[in-house]
């Protein structure tokens, strides 16, 4: 019988280093829609370290921000000026 | 008795969802262009997400030492598997009707493509 | 039967870590930008479903809001990252 705690902080940790990645590709990256979409993908796992951290209430607000109102805002503003970073 | 039957039917669905999940995350690494992985990813999110959250709540209804509070438990499983059956055709298709139009996929081994042909000759 | 649940849960755990990370794989190095918001679909569809297991696994209902609250919002991401290639197609 393997130990829960165990488990949780296995995958938090995996979960943790992936967003880690996510994220410096995110600010080293010259196309600035693809940074929106790392994000996106930092902030999706987040949103699983939240929730093995026992904080849903925090889950229910971070994702609709993070996921839904942020690169809304961020890619109108892509559109009405340049995709490239110069 | 209904309790073990819906154990047991919960717990063969969502064996069957987490193959079609490694299966379609297999295919959406090794498929060559877009139009392709298209494919896998619709293995992936009904396969994947709609027929284990069926499960779940198949399994959390079953499970009698949760209390009343697995009804919850199933509701909410219920309603999220009608949600991902609405919602995840309807976002690939936007995204590959998009990807179409602005040309933003490439399709790299094409034997034939009568779609662009078509917008070719029409415009030309 | 409490045992039953929770050995099948934690076997089916790992198989669902590895397809997580195979879509991550596909997500972070897609070539265009429509693989990229694919990738990133199917991989929290599939979170949505391993949140309500684990929901089980756990024993604590109130985590279930969340799933529902993830599965709604990650189709706004499609629509936006559709609307945006389409509008750069059809010249603003």
């Amino acid at each position: 019988m393997v130990e829960a705690s165990l488990i949780v902080l296995g995958v938090m940790a995996l979960f943790a280093l992936s967003s880690t990645i996510a994220t410096y590709l995110a600010i080293t990256e010259r196309n600035l829609v693809k940074a929106v979409l790392y994000s996106a993908i930092q902030s999706t796992l987040y949103a699983l370290i939240y929730y093995l951290l026992m904080a849903p209430d925090i889950v229910l607000v971070y994702v609709p921000v993070s996921v839904g109102l942020y690169p809304a805002i961020v890619l109108m503003l892509i559109k009405k000026t340049e995709k490239e970073e110069s | 008795m209904l309790e073990v039957i819906a154990v047991y039917l919960g717990q063969a669905l969502i064996a069957i969802g987490v193959l079609c999940d490694l299966v379609a995350s297999i295919g959406l690494l090794r498929f060559p262009n877009f139009y392709l992985r298209l494919h896998a990813a619709t293995v992936g999110t009904i396969g994947g997400a709609f027929v284990p959250l069926i499960g779940a709540a198949l399994l959390a209804a079953g499970s009698t030492y949760l209390g009343a509070y697995r009804w919850f438990i199933a509701g909410g499983a219920l309603v999220t598997a009608i949600m991902v059956l609405m919602l995840a055709p309807a976002g690939s298709h936007a995204l590959a009707r998009a990807a179409h139009r602005s040309r933003a996929a490439v399709v790299e081994p094409k034997v034939v493509n009568y779609l662009e042909e078509d917008e070719v000759g029409k415009s030309g | 039967m409490k045992e039953l649940i929770s050995m099948f849960i934690i076997a089916v755990l790992p198989i669902y870590i590895t397809s997580f990370i195979l879509y991550m794989v596909r997500a972070l190095r897609g070539p265009t930008v429509p693989d990229t918001v694919l990738a990133i679909d199917a991989m929290t569809f599939d979170l949505a479903a391993f949140l309500v297991i684990l929901a089980i696994f756990f024993e604590s209902p109130i985590l279930i809001a969340t799933a529902i609250v993830l599965a709604l919002w990650i189709y706004s991401l499609d629509i936006y990252v559709a609307k945006y290639l389409e509008a750069k197609e059809m010249g603003e």
